[in-house]
């Protein structure tokens, strides 16, 4: 009896849970790890910002414009004379106050649609796919521009309008899956037992179709971010002295070419950073999802 | 099914696509409410002037009405006119177009001239070093936003390094321009065989283009490379290499077996490069179309920006259209009946 239940052990798959392919995927994939370790460390500089930065983000020191880098004011001061450094952490706040909703609103928006639409095909189908192939002739960032600027100035309508745009990627990605999976055994089953649609939407296709979807959030969190930041840098949906990074850089713009680079550099090489975080999480997210990408890094 | 056919069927496609994308970009600018009277007529006004400036531009109709006028003079070749330059949205734009399109052109010509070797080469030494490199680069490329890396650009090869001209417009202050026969200014000195001209729109050329083509070299070299690794896993690939076919060889039938679905990429990526486009003509004070239309829809100046939009869907749609028939005509395999 004791052979055989050692033999059950032995026979359990080396990578079962996701934890310890996490660990096992650490090991394989540096990039996905030093991403990883990027996006946590903005997260506790969002998180604790208040008590780690030495001035207000947004107090004036009139008689200190436009201060290059010192051991006062470490990123130099921006020409209304606020603490570049001080702006540079507290906008992680912003960064994660948006991205977060936002992938958020596109996931509960993109998955529901998603199975709706590759479950239920015909008319509702078509149209969908057939609106968000329209949409595609437009340049993401101009459409976002030109709908932030109609529908007014303010965070709210950012996260909400950011969110909606990118709802498309996860509706194609849960509707190309839930096509494979429509006609498969397990479905047709919980058909047959006479499960309602709603049942078998969210309890029987949801799991199975959402990996490919739940791969992208980190990319689509790095795009939220960048997108946050061009609305910003544009001066529609985020306010001038608001501590962003993209109005950060929109001030640090006119100094470029007068050589006051601090005001600009500093908080594009902190978007740069979270961004590039984000992507190579994702990266490294979609080998741990999708068994083919993982087959060839072998 | 001959190609003429194939692309008057194409174009019968696209008929109901652009007035869906009319009605889009028409709703857009509507959707907030953004009083275009309050803004035209300055904010000391009346109510009865603002309802006659309303009635002038017949914001007083209902929507559909609205829409009605819009689209039936839209097709006509009226777009309306700009409310702070006073001028025909139609004729700034088709003024313009060239000068995106000339920036459009060189950014993703460099681009795809770079990326694809590069992508083709990371595929084939998939997971070594090169590749490793290539993989980082490109996520750098995907993670830098456009806007910066020009002005990052300015800094250093302006400011630092003094190797480049100001960042403003396409030739020096000091030339007079060449008379304008395509609108880019490298072109008509070439025509008006002035020296300097051509010398000076070049050396404005060189920052936006690279800036261009390094945001779009990233998606490229991905693409690339996702794509030669497959052509790479095919049987006939396979079959060549079990055959002793040399290396070289190979690689070239891999290169060519690529060249199909990545045009095709390309082709749809130009949707997205002509927004990115638009934001380095911002950055780079360049005139184009792109510069025009971001500063309508900061400015809110709903006629241009409605004619921008269009302006942008419209491209998107010839090049679909384009791209297609390139792949008929260059691919024997394509089915036309699609």
């Amino acid at each position: 009896m004791t052979t055989f239940e050692n033999f059950r052990a032995e026979a359990e798959p080396p990578e079962y849970s996701v934890g310890r392919r996490m660990i096992g995927l650490a090991r394989r994939s540096g990039t996905a790890t030093i991403g990883l370790a990027v996006v946590v460390v903005f997260g506790v500089v969002a998180l604790i910002a208040p008590l780690i930065i030495p001035y207000d983000p947004v107090a004036i020191f009139t008689d200190r414009l436009l201060q290059p880098p010192s051991a006062t004011h470490w990123f130099g001061t921006d020409g209304n004379g606020m603490d570049v450094f001080s702006r540079v952490l507290y906008a992680a706040r912003y960064a994660f106050g948006v991205a977060v909703p936002a992938v958020t609103i596109s996931v509960l928006i993109g998955v529901p649609l998603g199975l709706l639409t590759g479950y239920r095909g015909g008319m509702f189908d078509e149209v969908t796919v057939r609106f968000m192939d329209s949409l595609r002739v437009f340049p993401l960032i101009v459409l976002a521009l030109a709908v932030v600027a109609a529908t007014g100035q303010s965070l709210l309508n950012v996260i909400l309008i950011i969110g909606i745009l990118d709802s498309p990627v996860f509706v194609r990605l849960v509707r190309a899956e839930v096509l494979q999976l429509r006609s498969s055994t397990f479905v047709e089953a919980a058909v047959a037992t006479g499960n309602p649609v709603r049942r078998i939407l969210f309890v029987h296709l949801l799991l199975n179709s959402t990996k490919g979807a739940m791969a992208q959030v980190a990319v689509r969190a790095a795009w939220a971010v960048r997108i946050m930041a061009t609305l910003a840098f544009f001066g529609v949906g985020i306010e001038a002295p608001t501590p962003e990074w993209g109005s950060m850089i929109r001030q640090g713009a006119e100094y470029m070419a007068t050589g006051q680079w601090w005001v600009g550099v500093f908080p594009g090489v902190a978007l740069i950073l979270l961004v590039l975080g984000f992507n190579m999480m994702g990266d490294g997210l979609q080998d741990l999802f999708d068994p083919r990408r993982r087959a060839e890094k072998r | 099914m001959n190609v003429s056919r194939f692309l008057v069927r194409r174009l019968l496609l696209v008929v109901p696509l652009l007035v869906f994308i009319t009605f889009f970009t028409f709703m857009l600018t509507r959707l907030g409410g953004g009083d275009a009277a309050a803004l035209i007529s300055g904010p000391n006004s009346t109510a009865a002037e603002l309802d006659m400036i309303r009635a002038e531009l017949g914001l007083d109709e209902p929507l559909l009405t609205q829409f009605w006028i819009y689209i039936s003079s839209a097709v006509q070749g009226d777009l309306g006119v700009s409310w702070v330059n006073k001028r025909p949205v139609l004729t700034d734009l088709i003024e313009r177009l060239p000068i995106t399109l000339e920036l459009l052109f060189w950014g993703v010509g460099l681009g795809a001239l770079i990326g694809i070797p590069v992508g083709l080469r990371a595929a084939r030494d998939h997971n070594q070093r090169f590749d490793q490199v290539v993989r980082f680069f490109s996520l750098l490329g995907f993670s830098i936003p456009t806007y910066f890396l020009g002005l990052v650009m300015i800094l250093v090869f302006f400011y630092f390094l003094g190797w480049s001209p100001p960042a403003m417009g396409r030739i020096s202050l000091m030339i007079t321009p060449p008379p304008a026969v395509t609108n880019s200014y490298l072109i008509d000195g070439l025509i008006a065989a002035r020296w300097e001209v051509v010398q000076s729109a070049f050396s404005q050329l060189i920052l936006p283009v690279i800036a261009m083509a390094i945001i779009a070299a990233a998606p490229i070299i991905k693409q690339t490379r996702a794509i030669a690794m497959d052509v790479l896993s095919s049987e006939y690939v396979r079959t060549s290499e079990a055959s002793g076919l040399s290396r070289r060889v190979i690689q070239s039938i891999v290169a060519r077996n690529s060249m199909t679905p990545i045009i095709t990429f390309i082709g749809t990526e130009l949707t997205a490069l002509i927004g990115t486009a638009s934001v380095l003509e911002f950055i780079f004070a360049w005139g184009g179309m792109g510069q025009y239309g971001l500063q309508a829809i900061i400015q809110g100046d709903f006629s241009a920006v409605q004619g921008y939009v269009l302006a942008l869907a419209l491209f998107s749609v010839i090049v679909f259209v384009v791209i297609d028939l390139v792949v008929v005509l260059i691919e024997p395999r394509a089915d036309m009946s699609a």
